[in-house]
């Protein structure tokens, strides 16, 4: 009973708070949805980057190209070393008769027919690596080049590695941002709960003169607080909802978002500006109570 | 807990001071010394003024008691407990067996007097019916029970002083620390609050009152703390102003 009454009162006091000083306490939640809106974008472009990254991963592989002499003992030995390697999945072999039949589908595929003119025509034999680790493309390449009957070996490391380039780019540019933006709103709300705190200052003297204890003085300012990201994080959660419809099928088409994880993606978005929007604003006026507490008696 | 509407049973322990300072000194870090060797004890149910020149420690006297501040040299005890040695978060409890008063009444102008007073249990945690029972019983005897639901704004200088007296005895304090109540008061409601500070005090609480009106002090005779300079230069019971600061 006793905690029911401290958590009614303090939650109609933060309310009373919150409209009392309406101008700073909207000015607080509106810098609120402008940081979490931010945070959004770079969620939804990190996501829809790290999915294509991860697309690209499952792609990226070894081809090792392997000499027409090659008997089979030499290509069993290749196999079991490259089998051995750190990184490595799978590897699979990939006979001469194999490889023209693969390059007959793929013509099939784009609507023509491979024409040999007649010609009797024989393809590499090679060996198709996958990996554990998009990023072991160099090591397994450089450990099985030093194989004799070893022609050639072909990675995608460097295009993957542009890419992986391209998105850290991005992700830690847009959490600087981010960042810079969070602190400023952290500010905004510090602020708007110093100045409740400051215009109710005759209140809190006659609280602590009737014996009120710190917490009956401090939660309703910190309840406060916790509305301006309340209030901010769902009309994020809202505006994000609302333009998901058109940015769902381009981050499954484009970026190769999985299906399963695209019809999940806005809950644990709103889960993500939630948590943000309650945290900035529970931890920017427990600081202003805080050190006014401190400085007060 | 004492009932304020019947005179309390004496204790066992009635002769025990319920404020005690010994050899009490404030000194600021600036070197200003605002209280200096103060020894003086209040026995349970003691009235007694506070007197002195602006300037001779009166606020410092009455922060001490209240815990605001704490005694840089001596011991300050209040209702047993050693405030040189309470915590935090134990001056909650302290301040609810103190009622204090201050000349500007303090009361919150949006509020009514019965939210006024009933705001000092909200804000405790006290239940809703011990405020339903409290506030009404607290205003009839401080005699605005028909002000209940007027603002501060809407009422005299007295009629706000007494629902700051109301209030200040919501969690039925044994001791009252009054700081100059009739200060912006004209004489006739100075003498209708002097006459409810001593009602009160006859129903057992320990009045503290801290006032320049030498007038009251000496038609009263009742104990005076004569404060100069940060001493206590006189301690007397049935004692008169002696001199105009």
């Amino acid at each position: 009973m006793g905690f029911l009454r401290f958590a009614g009162f303090s939650v109609v006091r933060a309310w009373q708070g919150f409209w009392r000083n309406a101008m700073m306490s909207l000015a607080a939640t509106a810098t609120v949805v402008l940081m979490l809106s931010l945070l959004a974008a770079l969620f939804i472009i990190i996501s829809g980057l790290n999915s294509g990254l991860e697309f690209i991963e499952s792609k990226v592989g070894v081809t090792v190209r392997l000499a027409d002499d090659l008997p089979e003992i030499g290509r069993e030995l290749i196999i079991r070393d490259a089998e051995a390697l750190p990184g490595v999945a799978t590897v699979t072999y990939v006979s001469p008769e194999e490889a023209l039949e693969r390059l007959r589908e793929a013509y099939r595929a784009a609507g023509q027919e491979l024409d040999t003119g007649g010609a009797n025509i024989k393809l590499y034999s090679s060996l198709e690596i996958t990996l554990t680790d998009a990023s072991a493309g160099s090591s397994v390449a450089a450990a099985l080049a030093e194989h004799d009957g070893v022609e050639r070996i072909l990675t995608k490391q460097d295009e993957y590695d542009a890419l992986l380039g391209i998105i850290n780019v991005i992700r830690t540019a847009g959490i600087v941002v981010v960042g810079l933006v969070g602190i400023t709103v952290l500010f905004m709300i510090i602020n708007t709960i110093r100045i409740a705190v400051f215009s109710r200052a005759p209140e809190i003297e006659i609280m602590r003169l009737v014996g009120a204890s710190d917490s009956f003085i401090r939660w309703p300012f910190i309840l406060e607080g916790v509305l301006c990201g309340l209030i901010g994080s769902l009309v994020t959660i809202v505006a994000v909802a609302a333009i998901w419809g058109p940015i769902q099928p381009i981050m499954v088409s484009v970026f190769q978002m999985p299906i399963a994880v695209s019809s999940q993606f806005l809950a644990t978005l709103s889960l993500v500006l939630l948590a943000t929007g309650l945290g900035l604003g529970a931890l920017g006026s427990w600081i202003s109570v805080r050190s006014y507490l401190a400085a007060t008696t | 807990m004492p009932s304020l509407l019947r005179k309390p049973a004496r204790p066992p322990d009635a002769d025990a001071p319920v404020i005690s300072m010994v050899d009490v000194g404030v000194t600021y870090p600036n070197g200003k010394v605002a209280l200096s060797d103060v020894n003086v004890a209040l026995a349970a149910g003691d009235f007694a003024f506070l007197v002195g020149p602006s300037g001779a420690g009166k606020s410092t006297f009455i922060r001490l008691l209240i815990r605001e501040q704490r005694a840089t040299a001596g011991t300050v005890t209040v209702a047993g407990r050693d405030l040189g040695r309470m915590r935090r978060g134990a001056v909650p409890g302290l301040r609810r067996r103190i009622g204090t008063v201050f000349q500007d009444f303090r009361l919150l102008p949006a509020k009514t007097v019965a939210e006024n007073v009933a705001f000092a249990l909200e804000v405790t945690g006290a239940p809703r019916a011990t405020i339903r029972e409290r506030v009404p019983r607290l205003l009839s005897l401080v005699g605005l029970d028909r002000h209940s639901g007027h603002l501060p704004s809407q009422l005299s200088g007295g009629e706000q002083q007494r629902t700051a007296i109301a209030r200040a005895l919501v969690h039925d304090p044994a001791i009252l620390i009054a700081d100059e109540p009739t200060g912006n008061l004209d004489p006739v409601t100075s003498w209708e609050i002097i006459q409810l500070l001593i009602g009160i005090n006859d129903l057992g609480t320990t009045v503290l009152m801290a006032t320049h009106n030498q007038e009251i002090v000496n038609a009263m005779r009742r104990r005076v703390l004569a404060l100069e300079g940060g001493r206590l230069v006189r301690d007397e019971d049935a004692a008169a102003y002696e001199r105009e600061y």
